[in-house]
């Protein structure tokens, strides 16, 4: 160790601390030691300890040169790029954490110069997946900023879990350990949590999964995720009515039937193994009514799921509802990959861009949208039906009604231009971001930028209630699959469940590290699912009001959910257009399904759940396979290969946005997007 | 280093009245300057998504700033991109254009258009998984077949195949749903059969309005040439297909370029076949009229897409028109056909033709060649025909000449009752005047005059023998005028003269028209012989008729029709004058409602001394 060095990093030390006395009585004393070591040349100076001095040299180095960092990191990221193939992917993964440390500590220590420059120079790195969050870093540039940013805060505040092998950790921590690279090491043990697992590194690559940040600790999560979810469908719910309506038919024919085949019926029997299934094929034979093969084969598939209780006490559905809702389910059109649905569509026209939302109620009747003037406008369907059946056809997809050559047609489509053909609802003070049909029909709920929900009677067309409990714009509300309850998501980070008959929420979610922005409920309505643009999808019990499952995946802020009519699976939609399948029971992807390229405004499930749909910003509708991706994602952990959930059939509309998607419940997929074309910009 | 330059807070320190921000304060607030813009930019975004859009707008920016409790920027709501400009003197520094308005100024405008309302249609995007042809999709762009198309030129192709064992389908074989099939069969089924008028109307309007039936017009196409070759004894049939043809025409949604050379043959067919309809008494000519008026739709629609198909058409309707070994309902159709292409094909094609013709026709005519009495009356019609449409291109040279005295003047005079007669002896005037731009073919008129001034005083419809001959040497005088304009003038006058008492009015009133007249002066060639040819007598009897509606202030009381038998003198102007009469009473009637009485009565006199 050199003297000179040391003298000079002491110097060095005393000149930025600003003790002037103690720098000019260390050069004094310097410059005497140095005539006396002339003189006395052969006079060793005092021994130093070797520690101190590597101490003192290390510190004026690291703290004086914020090139330090840019060094560090250049050089672990050659490493890491120059390392073995088999461990390569692994360490890959801390690149990102690095780098976004290093780049925060440069913001915090002032160097802001630097910190752009180091931003600037490793950038490229990580566009393909964190892009947005680059965005979002790139502007904190002064040690404030650190504690305003959300993403900034949220980095520095929690550790990033990263897996790795055992052999990919010893090579990690013996390059930093050999090249002395304090700087890094002090950030992988301050921010990343290393978990070693045992065995070989995962030789698939998986797409360099996505570092989401939960804020919780691995562990935490892992305890969050083995919650036990009870994710069947309720009890007494419409289908297993049915099913009973069913099996009791099919027992009165059996017993008409008897004597002509009581053997057959006797060996069916033995056959089927529960007594409800032998009824329904014996049904089949009898009937064999067109209608209900479909159900036939829908019940039996059914039967396998488990039911539930409810926790919350839930409203009673009218008789003459219910049996609406069975004759439309016993009618329902069976779908499958085969037998696609049809698409109805119900474009917006003449939007001037201020369609925010649509919404459509379960029988497809009423659709309403909702403006950015505050405004939400209904139309009745049935009334439009009747009146532009015939024009229907005469409206050119340019949004500007053609005349139509035939004279009966023109005088009612002139009526109609005439008179508004929508019932209009004022009552907000901001934007209309949400809409939601209570399932009878009879309401109808409303999320606005002015921080309240508005309940509408569509039957008095008139406001009944303005809930208010939010502080911050409310960016999507859903009614309960039974009614009366309802969710609601807000850019204040929560969810929050609530009841038609109360002002005030009767749950608040909170957990999301950003806005919440959009909320579905489960179908047996015990829980509600929120997506956020903090990139993770949150299972909650509505009941308890605790977080059941945390999923993570999404690179971008969720935008879409839709459950399963079974219960089990929930899918999700991201900006970036990729829609995942989530298990509910495990809390893992089943499948990432990719093909859009906008954002996916809105996703559903067909009736009976074989079917999922997506729209998104790209003017498509997609139908997707969920039996085929169910049973791929079997096989996937034994072949170990990533299969694509099947796309079946993708829908172009004529530059429409597609905003709203639902399956009636006799299968009909209806659609709504508001007609924007290209030229607009 | 960052986005916004330590300048930039300079300068917009400036602009709010700062003047002396030391350089450290500016470099201390530019890099938080640049994360707030950052941090409403990404609220801005959030706003942006949640009102599912994918362009920001500066409502999001003011959402986001009331996000912040900011004041939200006010003056850039109006949605019009904004101006920039280059300040002067500086190579960097732009500001937004702000005019001052003058509230005058605004409120002296008048009301934009009000925006179209928000409405909601309904369309099926896919009806079990298969998207309709329907204008609301978007076009279906066509499914590549790589290897499919190949597959004829060989083996190596399907080898190709295997290798890739890729399963690629074999293409497609224009594939008709289920529904159209039914269509079809049930449009076709009630335009055979014909027998429930209501059915087959609503058949063609569901022909002309409904969008998706792109598929089928290659089967009907093939219907029709099949049922036109098959029953052309069958005329409502034949009416019913033509009207088919029509529906298909004006469907806005059905592209039927491809397939006009297949309709064409049938529609020319059902115009200038020899035969149409089994019985005699079946109004065939009404067949013919309308098939005219497709084939006229038609090349006025797709004419200039293909430029030779107006061309082939009328090839093949002169060559009808003629062949005298054709018979007379053929050469009707032929001129009906021809008549309907346009004024120009009228002049260049039929006027020419019209003397070698007559004397052709002249025999049928008259009942001492022709005893047949159904081959006189197809005679009749023919010559009908020729004088509709030389009546009609002489019409609109009127028109087109002296607009003024078909459109506004006609009004307050009309109503007045007083200027009537100037009007109309002006107009007079210029039926008498006014000839055709037909100079580029004076050679054809000298050809055509003499042989009229020859042969026509013979004739029986050609009365006043005098007149004609007058007229004649007139035309020859005005051809060989050509040369120099400034003999028409004389011969003008020597016209009027000529003509007698009747002619003097007018000659006071040609002054105005002598301009005009002037221009066209070397064209009077074509019009005297067409005169000639039609007789020149109808065309002072006309001015009787325009006289006498002024005395019983416009009503056509007077004028009944033994009057206009009486006038028209001969049997062969009397058509003549009212193809005129008949289109300027149209045109009053579109200029003015009041007159629709008048009008009618006009084109019922007219049609009932043509029916004669």
């Amino acid at each position: 160790m050199e003297e000179d060095q040391i003298d000079k990093a002491v110097l060095a030390y005393l000149k930025k601390k600003g003790y002037r006395a103690a720098e000019l009585a260390f050069q004094d004393e310097q410059s005497k030691v140095r005539t006396v070591s002339g003189n006395q040349s052969t006079t060793s100076s005092s021994p130093i300890d070797p520690t101190i001095a590597n101490q003192i040299y290390f510190y004026s180095r690291s703290d004086n040169s914020p090139g330090r960092y840019k060094e560090g990191f250049s050089k672990l990221r050659s490493w890491v790029h120059s390392s073995l193939d088999q461990y390569k992917n692994e360490l890959l993964r801390i690149l990102y954490p690095v780098f976004v440390h290093s780049y925060l500590e440069l913001v915090a220590k002032g160097h802001s110069q630097e910190a752009r420059a180091f931003f600037q120079s490793f950038r490229e790195d990580h566009e393909a997946i964190h892009m947005r969050d680059l965005q979002k870093l790139e502007g904190v540039l002064a040690p404030q900023h650190l504690e305003e940013c959300e993403l900034a805060r949220t980095f520095r505040e929690n550790k990033i879990d990263i897996k790795m092998c055992q052999y990919s950790f010893e090579l990690l921590l013996q390059y930093l350990h050999n090249t002395d690279s304090m700087l890094m090491l002090g950030i992988v043990n301050a921010h990343i949590n290393l978990q070693v697992v045992p065995g070989q590194p995962s030789q698939l690559f998986e797409e360099e999964e996505a570092v989401t940040l939960t804020g919780k600790a691995q562990d935490a999560m892992e305890l969050i995720n083995q919650k036990e979810i009870r994710w069947g469908v309720l009890e007494d719910s419409l289908e297993e009515k049915l099913e009973k309506e069913l099996a009791a038919e099919a027992e009165k024919a059996e017993a008409e039937g008897k004597e002509a085949d009581a053997e057959e019926n006797k060996k069916r029997a033995a056959e089927g193994g529960k007594p409800g299934g032998t009824g329904k094929k014996v049904k089949k034979e009898k009937t064999g009514g067109g209608g209900n093969k479909g159900t036939k084969a829908e019940t039996t598939a059914v039967a396998v799921i488990t039911r539930v209780k409810p926790d919350l006490p839930l409203p009673v559905m009218s008789e003459e509802l219910e049996r609406q809702a069975l004759d439309d389910l016993r009618n329902r059109a069976r779908l499958g990959s085969s037998a696609l649905p049809s698409v109805s569509f119900y474009t917006f026209i003449n939007t001037h861009n201020s369609l925010n939302c649509v919404s459509i109620s379960a029988d497809g009747s009423l659709v309403v949208g909702g403006f950015s003037d505050s405004s939400l406008k209904v139309w009745d369907m049935t009334k439009i039906g009747e009146v532009a059946a015939p024009s229907e056809n005469g409206t050119a997809g340019n949004g500007t009604p053609i005349k139509s050559p035939g004279e009966n047609i023109t005088p009612v489509t002139a009526v109609d231009n005439n008179k508004t053909s929508y019932t209009l609802f004022k009552g907000h003070a901001g934007p209309v971001y949400a809409a939601s049909f209570s399932p009878d029909g009879e309401f109808m709920l409303s999320a606005s930028g002015d921080h309240t929900v508005r309940l509408w009677s569509l039957k008095l067309n008139a406001n009944i209630c303005c809930y208010k409990g939010h502080n911050y714009p409310v960016w999507d509300v859903q009614y309960c699959p039974v009614g009366h309850y309802f969710a609601s998501a807000s850019h204040d980070r929560t969810a929050r469940v609530w009841s038609m008959e109360r002002m005030h929420p009767l749950r608040i979610m909170a957990g999301h590290l950003s806005d919440v922005d959009c909320v579905q409920w489960h179908v047996n309505c015990n829980y509600i699912a929120t997506g956020s643009s903090d990139k993770t999808v949150r299972l909650w019990d509505v009941q308890t009001g605790e977080c059941m499952r945390i999923f993570t995946g999404h690179r971008g802020m969720v935008l879409s959910l839709a459950m399963s009519p079974d219960g089990r699976y929930m899918a999700s939609g991201d900006e970036d257009g990729a829609i995942m399948m989530w298990d509910l029971g495990s809390g893992r992807c089943v499948m990432p399904l990719m093909g859009h390229t906008g954002c996916v405004w809105t996703l559903a499930f067909s009736g009976e759940g074989s079917l999922l749909a997506s729209g998104a910003a790209d003017s498509t509708v997609r139908l997707w396979d969920v039996n085929a991706s169910a049973k791929f994602s079997r096989s996937e952990d034994k072949a170990g290969a990533v299969k694509r959930l099947r796309l079946l059939k993708t829908l172009p509309t004529k530059s429409t946005p597609v905003y709203s998607l639902r399956f009636s419940r006799r299968n009909l997929l209806l659609a709504a997007g508001a007609f924007s074309p290209p030229s607009s910009s | 280093m960052s986005v916004v330059g330590k300048d930039s807070i300079q300068t917009i320190a400036q602009s709010i009245g700062i003047s002396n921000l030391s350089d450290d304060v500016a470099a201390a607030l530019a890099p938080d300057v640049e994360y707030r813009m950052r941090e409403i930019m990404q609220e801005a975004i959030k706003c942006m998504r949640h009102s599912k859009r994918s362009v920001l707008t500066t409502d999001d920016v003011n959402s986001a700033l009331s996000l912040r409790n900011v004041e939200p920027l006010y003056g850039f709501a109006s949605g019009d991109p904004l101006r920039y400009r280059r300040a002067l003197g500086h190579a960097d520094l732009y500001y937004i254009e702000d005019r001052e308005m003058d509230f005058k100024e605004i409120i002296d405008v008048p009301f934009p258009k009000a925006p179209l309302d928000t409405s909601v249609v309904a369309h099926w995007l896919a009806v079990e998984g298969v998207q309709p042809a329907i204008p609301e999709n978007a076009p279906i762009e066509p499914t590549t077949v790589p290897s499919g198309a190949k597959k004829a030129d060989g083996q190596a192709a399907a080898r190709k195949e295997e290798e890739s064992s890729v399963d690629v389908k074999p293409p497609v074989k224009h594939v008709l749903s289920r529904e159209l099939q039914l269509y079809f069969e049930k449009i076709t089924e009630h335009i055979v059969s014909g027998s429930n008028p209501g059915l087959v109307r609503d058949c063609l309007v569901s022909l002309s309005t409904d969008s998706g039936l792109h598929p089928l017009v290659p089967y009907f196409t093939q219907f029709i040439a099949e049922e036109v070759a098959r029953s052309l004894d069958n005329f409502p049939l034949l009416f019913s297909l033509m009207r088919v043809v029509q529906s298909l025409l004006l469907n806005p949604h059905i592209h039927i370029e491809p397939y006009l050379h297949q309709l064409m043959p049938s529609v020319i067919t059902c115009l200038v076949a020899k035969r149409i309809g089994g019985k005699a008494f079946e109004n065939h000519w009404e067949l013919r009229d309308f098939t005219a008026s497709i084939v006229a739709f038609i090349c006025k629609r797709f004419g200039h897409a293909y430029e030779n198909l107006q061309q082939r058409v009328t090839r093949t309707l002169v060559h009808a028109f003629l062949d005298p070994k054709r018979a007379m309902t053929q050469h009707y159709g032929a001129v009906t056909g021809l008549s309907v292409l346009g004024l120009r094909v009228v002049q260049l094609l039929i006027l020419p033709n019209i003397p070698p013709y007559l004397q052709l026709l002249a025999p049928e005519l008259s009942i001492e060649t022709q005893p047949n009495e159904m081959k006189r009356y197809e005679a009749w019609k023919v010559y009908g025909a020729l004088q509709i449409a030389a009546g009609k291109w002489m019409y609109n040279n009127l028109k087109s000449q002296l607009p003024e005295f078909f459109s506004a003047p006609i009004k307050p005079s009309m109503k007045a009752g007083s200027k009537a007669l100037t009007t109309f002896q002006e107009s007079q005037a210029s039926v008498n005047g006014i000839s055709s731009p037909l100079a580029t073919s004076p050679s054809r008129k000298r050809v055509a005059a003499p042989d009229v001034g020859n042969q026509l005083p013979k004739k029986k419809f050609a009365v006043d023998a005098a007149g004609a001959g007058v007229s004649s040497s007139l035309a020859s005088t005005i051809t060989e005028s050509v040369e120099g304009e400034s003999a028409d003038l004389p011969g003008r006058a020597a016209e009027q003269e000529a003509d007698g008492s009747k002619g003097r009015l007018l000659i006071r009133k040609n002054n105005p028209l002598s301009d005009a007249w002037k221009e066209d002066a070397d064209l009077g060639g074509l019009f005297s012989s067409v005169e000639i040819v039609l007789g020149s007598n109808p065309v002072h009897d006309f001015g009787k008729v325009a006289l006498h509606p002024r005395q019983s202030s416009m009503r056509l009381s007077g004028a009944t029709l033994s009057d206009f038998r009486e006038w028209g003198g001969s049997w062969g102007s009397v058509p003549f004058v009212f193809v005129l009469l008949t289109e300027i009473a149209l045109d009053l009637d579109e200029n003015h409602e009041k007159f629709n009485g008048p009008a009618e009565l006009w084109i019922v006199a007219a049609h009932k001394v043509w029916e004669r």
